[in-house]
């Protein structure tokens, strides 16, 4: 499907002036690949973002259209005035107003009613089967992002290919693939009071380890310090976002700033993971202002800020966002909500066929509800992530990623061109 | 043996991927040092001798020191490198006289003797002087004051720090308990019996589980250790057996008149139980033995934190119904006593039996251990009825115990702790050193998964964090890692003679397990560093982030 120049300025193109942003990466993402399969190319990138807690999908993308949303939420709905309308029947939380152009330019696209198969409203294991990608199975070793990279190894070898930012490897890129855990790009490599200490203690450490009792020991260090080096040469500190973007503070800012460097660093950059903490609201939630808002509101301009910063090479950036499980429809007796069960998902970049809300909405009459009380799951997560990995990295070996799980393009969401 | 040559020859030796050829080498030289029973000898000239435990056992009982082809000092560190966290700086000698096997016996016949320096720690603690009633109450009350609208952050301040000081409590006893095996056990089985201390009521369970539960059981027998975790709150709400209840005896409804939500089995403890805690993934069960597991075990649950959150058995939403596990009757009418009944015959099982015995050899001899070394501590849990102390006495009188000498990767855990014990660190009350096992990946108490954190190679080296290894190694000997105080100058003389230095070196804190390799590179960059006391911390921080000191 081609969308005429004309419809894309006249849906985003200046809606997307007005927020300082340069619209020719949309422009281009619009008219790139006119049908057909691209092949594969190198440079392609997957961002993953997790929102642990259980981000409450129903504020984030709300069902402005359907009157159990309001009858349900005394307190904390987002009233139907301050909501963005998107479509008519959904619209975002007022705190997501920077994502709004990037919907009008139609590289963004929310997903609703997504969720894992397994019903548990436990964070732990909820968190700990999306991220194995094994629901209701939790022997599996290894996370799936790093059963995408053991059985795709035609990728160019870089220390940089899967990169998590935050202190631990997660375990959705933990397993048997090499992959890389940056706290803060600035602080990689071995610490030391100063360059000089840093340089000597790094000559002598790849020294010992070049000859190290076994493979493995060896080949992690050289690794490490080839990471390490490279680093060094894009010297992170000096690092200023382009386009005029401006990442908002903090923790996740911060990861999403670091992963547009490495992008921008050529460095081989395949798959980027981040986590975005604060979404369990069971209290004082608040509507179009309060916690939620305050978490949404970050959120949203640090992936309008990354966007903004990547320009044109978000042609080849898709970023998508996950969260354990959504929220109960109705407000619990302390102005929040509740573990449910479905929840909103975004994806997002050049490759998107996005302005469109995806997903079979199951609506929220008590007798479409899961158990009488959640927002029904009509989307496997795993279908999303499937999709993903075919269309946009062209992973043949989905069986091997999502074992147990039957992979059918037929259930793909289109969510990407194919 | 191979301790006890010249740096240059050792060095030789084929390693890594090459760990099997090792393997054969050395168990041939030891099994040809020592007497072998009439039987086992023609095996002697072939490719990998495997004793039959019968043989294996023999072995044992025949021979002191089934280790004579190693010397004393390579003997001693390798028992303090398995059974302890590495020798603590000067322990290699007084274990080389007093006798590896002897040491460890001493380890094994403890028996709650005293230990004056952990008894000094634990005094401090203030998460151990409270009561499990303590905890609960503690709980609940921040527990009120977040829905009264007290922010968490503050709320929970007070129990963040408790909780830091269970953290830093691990360290610090691994550090410096002279009962070093029951530091090694607790880690192990609270590996076997994860419990995630980020879920909900864990929070406040989790420390006496840690104390009454797993400590005290640490080298008994294993059916006393299984009871008893299947009957800690903690691990009933952990993995939600306190919501699993009989279909038939569903909870009365609330008081608000709304049916209550759980009304049936919840599987997740029984299947954890099957295929992690006893019979392994593939111990013969089904799904159908999963289910009637969560059928006996319904009831098993825990009384509300307001009222302590003690263990409770509750036959209101008991099933008691027949049930078959694994060909086994459970007859009908049946409460409390037929978990214990289920528990029993769950640890007696030859599948438990030799899935418990292969990780415990896969913890203390090799990543993938040879037949030789599970067959023979199968044949002393058998005789002992499952007593642990009886198991790991008979591992370590193996030859593949002997043979596999740097066998295993050292876990974030045991990386931190072990430098530390070798430069005689004096760890603060402070949770710091905690916090640098889990930036090297290990989070203590915090592995979500029932699995417990793997002891394998494979899963722990990760160039990012092997690079955060050789940072610590350098700031700990240089005094800049927090969280503990190191005086170099007690252990080692300062000294302009880069030889000498890195010699000493090798023998106090690598125990001469230094290669001809890692020794050159040591003493060249010394070369750059005239200030003595500079140069014996970076020769110490190279050592300890050497590729020898990340292996055990």
């Amino acid at each position: 499907m081609k969308i005429s120049r004309r419809a894309f300025l006249r849906a985003g193109g200046l809606a997307m002036m007005s927020y300082g942003m340069d619209p020719l990466f949309l422009a281009r993402a619009v008219y790139a690949q006119p049908g057909g399969t691209p092949a594969a190319k190198p440079g392609r990138v997957l961002v993953c973002l997790f929102q642990r807690g259980a981000v409450d999908g129903l504020s984030m993308v709300v069902p402005h259209g359907d009157a159990h949303y309001y009858k349900e939420r005394p307190n904390i709905a987002i009233p139907e005035a301050s909501v963005i309308d998107l479509d008519g029947r959904f619209g975002f939380h007022p705190a997501l107003a920077p994502l709004k152009p990037l919907w009008d330019a139609r590289v963004l696209a929310p997903i609703h009613a997504i969720g894992s198969p397994d019903p548990t409203r436990s964070h732990f294991d909820a968190q700990d089967y999306m991220e194995s990608g094994t629901p209701g199975v939790k022997a599996t070793p290894d996370g799936w992002l790093n059963r995408y990279c053991q059985h795709q190894r035609e990728h160019d070898e870089t220390p940089f290919r899967a990169v998590s930012f935050g202190p631990e490897l997660p375990r959705i890129l933990s397993g048997s693939a090499p992959s890389l855990g940056i706290d803060n790009l600035r602080a990689f490599g071995l610490r030391a009071p100063n360059a000089t200490t840093r340089d000597r203690l790094t000559r002598a450490f790849e020294a010992m380890y070049s000859v190290a009792p076994t493979g493995i020991l060896a080949s992690s260090a050289q690794e490490g310090f080839e990471a390490a080096k490279m680093l060094q040469k894009i010297a992170p500190d000096r690092y200023q976002p382009e386009h005029g973007a401006s990442y908002p503070n903090g923790r996740f800012g911060q990861s999403l700033q670091q992963i547009a460097q490495l992008i921008k660093a050529d460095v081989g950059l395949e798959i980027a993971f981040a986590d975005v903490v604060g979404w369990d609201t069971h209290v004082n939630q608040g509507a179009e202002q309060g916690q939620l808002a305050t978490r949404l509101g970050e959120f949203a301009q640090a992936l309008a800020a990354f966007a903004q910063d990547l320009g044109d090479r978000m042609n080849n950036v898709v970023l998508v966002t996950c969260s354990e499980f959504g929220r109960t429809i109705a407000e619990n007796g302390s102005t929040g909500t509740d573990h449910g069960r479905a929840t909103a998902m975004m994806v997002m970049g050049g490759p998107v066929r996005g302005g469109r809300v995806l997903g079979p909405w199951p609506g929220l009459e008590p007798e479409a509800r899961f158990e009488g009380r959640d927002l029904a799951v009509t989307t496997d997560f795993r279908d999303l992530f499937s999709e993903v990995l075919a269309r946009h990295l062209h992973s043949g070996s989905l069986d091997a990623v999502f074992p147990g799980h039957e992979v059918a393009p037929k259930r793909y969401l289109g969510a990407l061109r194919a | 043996m191979l301790r006890g040559m010249p740096p240059h020859v050792r060095a030789g030796f084929p390693r890594g991927p090459m760990d099997h050829a090792l393997a054969q080498f050395t168990a041939v030289l030891v099994l040809a040092a020592i007497p072998l029973p009439a039987g086992a000898a023609a095996s002697r000239a072939g490719s990998v001798p495997r004793p039959d435990p019968a043989a294996a056992a023999t072995v044992a009982l025949m021979t002191a020191e089934p280790h004579a082809a190693l010397t004393a000092r390579d003997s001693a560190l390798h028992v303090l490198e398995r059974f302890a966290y590495g020798p603590s700086a000067g322990q290699v000698d007084a274990v080389a006289r007093e006798g590896a096997l002897a040491w460890l016996d001493g380890q094994l016949d403890w028996y709650g003797a005293s230990d004056p320096r952990l008894a000094a720690i634990e005094k401090c603690s203030p998460a151990l002087a409270l009561a499990p009633d303590d905890w609960a109450r503690r709980f609940t009350e921040t527990r009120q004051a977040v829905k009264q609208g007290v922010p968490p952050v503050m709320a929970r301040d007070e129990t963040r720090e408790l909780l830091d000081d269970v953290r830093a409590l691990v360290v610090t006893r691994a550090v410096k308990a002279d009962e070093q095996l029951r530091e090694v056990m607790s880690a192990f089985w609270f590996d076997h019996f994860n419990v995630f201390l980020d879920k909900g009521d864990d929070r406040f369970l989790l420390p006496n589980f840690i104390e009454d539960v797993i400590r005290p059981r640490a080298l008994g027998r294993f059916v006393d250790l299984l009871v008893a975790t299947a009957r800690s709150p903690a691990m009933l709400y952990y993995l939600d057996n306190v919501q699993s209840v009989s279909p038939e005896n569903p909870p009365p409804p609330r008081p608000d008149g709304t049916p209550a939500r759980r009304t049936g089995i919840n599987e997740n403890y029984a299947r954890e139980l099957l295929e992690l805690h006893t019979l392994g993934v593939d111990g013969g069960y089904t799904q159908k033995d999963v289910i009637a597991v969560a059928r006996i075990l319904t009831g098993w649950s825990m009384k509300p934190p307001a009222e302590g959150g003690s263990y409770v058995f509750r036959p209101g939403v008991h099933d008691f119904g027949e049930k078959f596990v694994l060909g086994t009757r459970f007859a009908p009418g049946h409460g409390e006593e037929e978990g214990v009944r289920l528990l029993r015959l769950l640890a007696r099982n030859p599948a438990t039996i030799r899935h418990v015995c292969h990780k415990l050899c896969a913890r203390f001899v090799s990543d993938e251990p040879p037949d030789g070394c599970v067959d023979a501590a199968v044949t002393a849990w058998e005789a002992s009825d499952g007593e642990i102390r009886s198991v790991l006495r008979a591992i370590a009188r193996t030859p593949e115990f002997w043979a596999a000498i740097d066998a295993k990767m050292k876990t974030p855990l045991e990386f931190v702790v072990s430098a530390a014990r070798a430069v005689d660190a004096q760890p603060d009350t402070s949770a710091r050193l905690a916090d640098a096992v889990a930036q090297l990946g290990e989070p203590i108490y915090r592995q979500p998964s029932p699995a417990g954190y793997p002891d394998r190679q494979r899963d722990w080296a990760n160039s990012g964090t092997l690079l955060a290894r050789m940072s610590f190694a350098v700031a700990l000997a240089a005094g800049r890692q927090q969280g503990a105080d190191v005086d170099l100058g007690a252990l080692l003389p300062a000294t302009g003679n880069r030889d000498s230095l890195v010699d000493a070196v090798n023998e106090r804190i690598l125990g001469g397990a230094m290669t001809e390799h890692t020794r050159s590179v040591i003493v060249s960059e010394l070369g750059s560093e005239p200030d003595p006391a500079r140069a014996r911390a970076l020769a110490v921080g190279l050592a300890l982030g050497s590729p020898e000191f990340q292996r055990r």
